[in-house]
């Protein structure tokens, strides 16, 4: 799923670190999500969203159903 | 937020090992392995005890086992959802892995073929987790490719 995870936390200078230790989860996650090769669960995304105080539909990307 | 379980904690010199951590995992392991080495040891020196005395020492390294077992699922209910799925996808791996190769150690051992005195009766316990153990890695390895 595309998201703007990347964008947002360069925006805020955080580091892949910085954003997994807000979150609570690990570094390689916060990658998986920002490569596009995890999509997080809604909980996770909930989280991000808040964190970043945007709603979750600014931050991913629905994708487009058939 | 409370950090998440991390499968660097239990694997030394890798720059988050964490000692603390390792002990409490794998301290049933030694145990395991220790009650495995004594039972096998009892077993070959007193061959004449009675079936159910005999039955009670063999089964014995089943409760550290098990123990070992909880420590593991407490490990990987810490971790975040990425790494816990990477577990779980390791985990499956290892288990469908060994059931695999259990069930052609049976199948080769009930058409006759000589496998030693090892494989004779099976993987045993100590067998399956040598045969868990590499699998597990393979999975993990795998899964965690697929995060890069």
């Amino acid at each position: 799923m595309k998201n703007h995870l990347r964008e947002l936390r360069a925006a805020r200078t955080w580091s892949q670190n910085d954003l997994a230790e807000a979150l609570g989860v690990s570094r390689q996650t916060i990658n998986a999500i920002e490569t596009e090769k995890y999509d997080p669960s809604l909980p996770l995304a909930f989280a991000i969203a808040k964190l970043f105080k945007q709603p979750i539909e600014q931050i991913f990307d629905a994708p487009a159903r058939k | 937020m409370e950090k998440p379980n991390l499968i660097e904690n239990y694997i030394p010199h890798s720059g988050q090992y964490s000692l603390q951590k390792d002990l409490r995992l794998n301290a049933w392991l030694a145990v395991t392995v220790a009650v495995y080495l004594a039972v096998l040891f009892m077993n070959k020196g007193h061959p004449n005890w009675s079936p159910g005395l005999r039955a009670f020492y063999l089964l014995l390294p089943v409760l550290p086992a098990l123990l070992y077992i909880r420590a593991w699922v407490r490990v990987v209910r810490g971790m975040d959802e990425l790494q816990r799925g990477i577990q779980l996808a390791g985990f499956l791996f290892a288990a469908l892995g060994t059931v695999v190769i259990s069930m052609i150690i049976s199948t080769l051992n009930t058409a006759g073929l000589d496998l030693g005195v090892l494989l004779r009766s099976g993987l045993g316990i100590g067998g399956t987790f040598l045969v868990m153990f590499p699998l597990w890695l393979v999975g993990t390895a795998i899964a965690q490719c697929r995060y890069q």
